[in-house]
């Protein structure tokens, strides 16, 4: 800094002595320089180990002295001040060399230091630029990669093989010499070739559109012409009618319910070919049709329409139903109508009589007939009123519908028969997913069904007739059954009414016949009232729908001199039991039809019996109510003492059983 | 059917007709077997059932313990009654008195052993025979019904030995007085006969329907059922129910019930009876009503007490009549079940 402070300086001063300045400079430097001791240098002069050798004299002097200086100092003299002077000094330079010596130690440490520091500075870099290389290294690979890796749309373009090219392409495409060599000019070639081929391909397409639009119209117009051409078709076919008939040929008829009923559902098919096939052999007039039904539905609005809709839909019926006619010998017909529920798989019956004569119904017969209690029970227990799938119960569930019962005066009936009919069996045990309908289920059932609807509808026709007549107070008994009863019967029916299942299982006097399971609520129940003079006799009489096969029952109240029925009187028991259990002689010819009234008329001459044969009290005065006009043996037999109840033809007396 | 409370089975015509025929059944006659443990009923059909009482009473009993072990037809007519040898079941009802074996009649298709027919008069109409005695001592079998006339049979030769007439119309029912020996007969005609075995004679006769105390007119005069005690005798039916002092022939006590006994019978110091109305009565002697215990048929026709020594664990009371049912009482307090036809 002097330096250069002297060299501004000079030059101003003195320009002309500019070697002398330098000269001075020079010499002033390395005056300074020697004026200057300067230790750095002096280091790299002189030999570490030397110094060490010299640092290990001098301690040695310094110790040497110290124990002449104590001994001096020990011994004492004035010699000693001297050389105690003397050997001080020494002493003196001898630190003096120590303090070099360190001052030396601690230049050469840093010397050291500094050197150590540079080079690991170097190495440093080195190691860092090491690094920067490698990174770049690295992403020059990876952009290489990337690179390698890049697809170009063109490749997903299914492009024609090479061969294939190579031959249709045109030669201003394909451009073979080129292309042949250079593979980026192949691929260009061939996706030229590829636009070239697709412009082509959608000017084809657009022809064969407009192509096909005129094709349209022409099938249009023909159509037209086709459709008016069927109404004429149709009145061919009606004019020819006639002839067909006039042939004995309908063939157009069965043919036209053939084509219907293919589109019944299955179980419902069953049923049509396994009646129409029974009906051909057995020569009966059964007609069956399968029919269209007509559904006019009423919406309802009401609060839980949601839960509505869905048992509607539940419960849906299938559009085809199946008529069956039944022509009974007296030209009575039983109608019925065989629908088929999709949802459930059940099939269901509605029934309907019609006579040949009008029928007047009697006030109590108005059961006798009605379509939903006229086929119950046709087998014993068939009531009609449960479903008789019982995987039914869990779609119930899910609706919240009950029973079946509610719905069965819409739906029809599902009988056991029907179902039997239309060849669904349901297993008792486990609800089954899918039930197969099956013909020869059908068929085994076929015949026995057919008959005993007939009885059936021919029973309750009977039945009918009679009760038109019972109401009258006259019990109609044939002419073929006459032999059963005396010529005279004095007793005379003056009542028949129905009544109510509730009501006959309230009357005190038939508690046994309730108890006993007999009577369900699906028998008719009637009251009868037959009088003679003071005495009157009530019966009450279960109908079971399976009349004439089962027998109806009677039990009986009779009110004269007191209350009188089986509980507190053997004869009134000795009476029913006439009635009840000894019916198989009073069943009248087959068919049995007149089990009803004879057993009324029975009633009647039994109680006359009771009346005349009562003995006569022999404390109250006057004649007995009844004389006896019967002819009979004994009048009392047995511990019971029971009178005579049974009629003897053709001798007409009275005697025990 | 879909009422709870009755039967699920859907009922066929021959399940009708059984029912019918079970509700109008009556059991007439019943009689304990020898060893003291089966139990034959006779009823209106002609069919006897047998009832082993060892298993309705043994603790396993179950629902068919109290259905009969067999049940045959017997007769044609209905079986009026029963009585038991110490080998033989006899049973009478439509005019003839047939035999069986005890031994050989749970097997299936028991055949009688004998059949027999006392000499009727009348051929019209064949009389039913309502009563059978047995007199042990005597060997002999006596029958006596519809033809108002009591026949002893010899049980060793089957001869029909000799009849007693007497009574003007059918006899409903037999007591024998061991002492004399003397038998008692009661009949429809009102009259109640003694007649000596030995000579053969009517001895005494009681006609009920003359005493003021016990005759009843509105119900008719005849004797349903007579039981002795060598010196006294009760009897009921039409008339009260009344026990007679048989020497004196007066009535001493006049039972209280208003409805004809069927059945009557002397129990270790009680009277029991039964008749139209459900109850099995116990009487005191001294014409006071001890209890009344209700059984299950609305009327009751014939009491039964088993004391065979063989079977004590059996000793019981069967009550039976106008129903299916026999009533079985274990104590005389209540009814303890029911055998059931």
């Amino acid at each position: 800094m002097s330096s250069e402070s002297s060299k501004k300086r000079k030059p101003k001063v003195i320009r002309s002595d500019g070697a002398p300045a330098e000269g001075k400079r020079t010499r002033s430097d390395t005056e300074q320089e020697g004026k200057y001791y300067s230790e750095e240098a002096e280091v790299d002069l002189r030999d570490p180990g030397r110094d060490y050798e010299l640092y290990k004299y001098t301690c040695q002097e310094l110790q040497r002295l110290m124990a002449e200086i104590q001994d001096l100092k020990s011994r004492g003299g004035k010699d000693a001040a001297v050389e105690i002077e003397d050997r001080r000094i020494q002493s003196c330079v001898h630190f003096m060399t120590l303090k070099k010596l360190n001052r030396l130690a601690h230049i050469r440490l840093k010397k050291g230091r500094d050197q150590t520091h540079e080079a690991k500075q170097k190495v440093d870099a080195y190691h860092l630029q090491l690094q920067n290389l490698l990174y770049e290294v690295m992403h020059l690979q990876k952009e290489i990669t990337k690179c390698l890796e890049f697809k170009s749309k063109h490749e997903e373009i299914d492009l024609v093989s090479l061969e294939e090219f190579y031959k249709e392409a045109p030669p201003d495409i394909s451009k073979a010499e080129v292309t042949m060599g250079d593979p980026h000019q192949q691929t260009l070639a061939r996706l030229d070739w590829e636009l070239e081929q697709r412009k082509r391909l959608a000017e084809k397409y657009r022809e064969c559109l407009s192509n096909k639009e005129k094709i349209l119209k022409e099938i249009e117009v023909k159509k037209e012409y086709l459709s008016s051409l069927q109404p004429r078709l149709n009145s061919i076919m009606q004019a020819s009618l006639p002839v067909q008939e006039y042939l004995f040929m309908p063939f157009d008829q069965a043919h036209k319910q053939y084509e219907t009923a293919r589109h019944l559902p299955p179980p419902l098919y069953v049923l049509f070919v396994q009646a129409t096939a029974y009906g051909q052999a057995c020569d009966d007039e059964s007609d069956s049709d399968a029919e269209e039904e007509q559904t006019t539905k009423r919406r309802r609005p009401t609060l839980g329409v949601q839960l509505d809709d869905k048992r509607k839909e539940m419960l849906k019926r299938h559009p085809l139903s199946v008529l069956l006619d039944l022509k009974c010998k007296d030209d009575s017909v039983l109608h019925l109508t065989f629908y088929y529920l999709m949802n459930l798989n059940i099939m269901t019956v509605k029934a309907r009589v019609t006579t040949a004569t009008e029928l007047i119904t009697p006030i109590s017969a108005g059961d006798l007939l009605s379509p939903d209690s006229v086929l119950s029970c046709l087998y014993p227990g068939d009531h009609g009123k449960k479903t008789p799938n019982p995987a039914n119960q869990y779609q119930f569930d899910k609706v919240g519908i009950l029973t079946l019962r509610d719905y069965v005066l819409d739906l029809g009936h599902p009988y056991l028969w029907v179902q039997k009919l239309g060849g669904l069996h349901f297993p008792k045990e486990q609800p089954q997913h899918t039930v197969i309908t099956d013909h020869s289920l059908s068929a085994s059932h076929m015949e026995t069904t057919m008959k005993l609807l007939k009885t059936r509808v021919q029973s309750r026709l009977a039945l009918h007739k009679q009760f038109a007549s019972l109401e009258h107070g006259i019990v109609p008994v044939t002419s073929d059954c006459h032999y059963l009863f005396p010529a005279k019967v004095v007793s005379r029916l003056v009542k028949w009414v129905t009544i109510a299942h509730e009501d006959y299982t309230e009357l005190h006097f038939t508690k046994d016949i309730v108890e006993a399971g007999l009577a369900g609520d699906t028998n008719l129940y009637y009251m009868a009232l037959v009088e003679r003079g003071t005495a009157k006799l009530q019966a009450a009489v279960v109908l079971n729908p399976g009349y004439s096969s089962i027998p109806p029952i009677f039990q009986l109240c009779l009110n004269w001199k007191g209350e009188k029925t089986n509980n507190n009187d053997d004869n009134i028991r000795a009476m029913e039991s006439e009635v009840n259990v000894c019916y198989k002689e009073l069943c009248g010819p087959r068919p049995g039809h007149q089990l009803l009234t004879n057993q009324l008329q029975r009633l009647c001459v039994l109680l006359d019996v009771y009346l005349e044969t009562e003995s006569h009290d022999d404390s109250v005065e006057g004649p007995k109510e009844f004389p006896q006009e019967k002819m009979c043996l004994r009048l009392f037999r047995g511990p019971s003492r029971i009178k005579p109840f049974k009629y003897n033809h053709p001798q007409g007396f009275f005697s025990h059983r | 059917m879909e009422r709870a409370a009755q039967q699920a089975v859907p009922l066929g015509q021959m399940e009708v007709f059984q029912a019918l025929q079970r509700l109008h059944m009556t059991i007439f006659s019943q009689s304990v077997s020898p060893c003291g443990k089966f139990l034959a009923a006779g009823n209106n059909y002609g069919q006897i059932a047998i009832f082993s009482l060892s298993a309705a009473l043994s603790s396993e009993a179950k629902e068919e313990s109290k259905k009969p072990m067999v049940t045959f037809q017997a007769h044609d007519g209905p079986v009026y009654s029963m009585v038991s040898t110490d080998r033989h079941l006899l049973s009478a009802g439509d005019g003839e008195v047939k035999a069986w074996l005890w031994a050989e009649i749970l097997k299936k298709g028991c055949k009688e052993l004998w059949r027999r027919q006392p000499p009727y008069r009348t051929s019209l109409e064949v009389p039913e025979i309502n009563a059978l005695l047995l007199v042990l001592k005597e060997n002999l079998l006596i029958l006596a019904g519809g033809d108002c006339q009591l026949h002893a049979m010899d049980l060793e030769t089957g001869t029909f030995m000799w009849a007693l007439r007497g009574h003007t119309d059918y006899i409903h029912c037999l007591a024998l007085r061991e002492r004399s020996p003397e038998v008692l007969s009661g009949g429809e005609d009102g009259a109640v006969r003694l007649w000596d075995l030995r000579t053969a004679k009517e001895v005494q006769t009681i006609e009920v329907y003359k005493h003021e105390e016990c005759s009843r007119p509105h119900n008719g005069r005849w004797i349903g059922c007579l039981a002795t005690d060598s010196d006294w005798m009760v009897c009921g039916g039409g008339p009260a129910l009344t026990l007679w002092h048989l020497r004196s022939s007066t009535p001493t006590t006049v039972f209280p019930m208003r409805a004809p006994q069927k059945h009557v019978t002397f129990y270790q110091d009680l009277i029991l009876s039964a008749g139209q109305g459900r109850c099995v009565n116990q009487w005191q002697l001294s014409g006071e009503l001890k209890a009344q215990v209700p059984g299950s048929s609305p009327g009751l026709l014939s009491l039964s007490l088993n004391q065979q020594p063989a079977a004590p664990e059996c000793k019981v009371l069967t009550a039976a009549g106008n129903s299916c049912r026999v009533d079985v009482f274990t104590n005389l307090g209540y009814r303890a079940f029911s055998l059931s036809f």
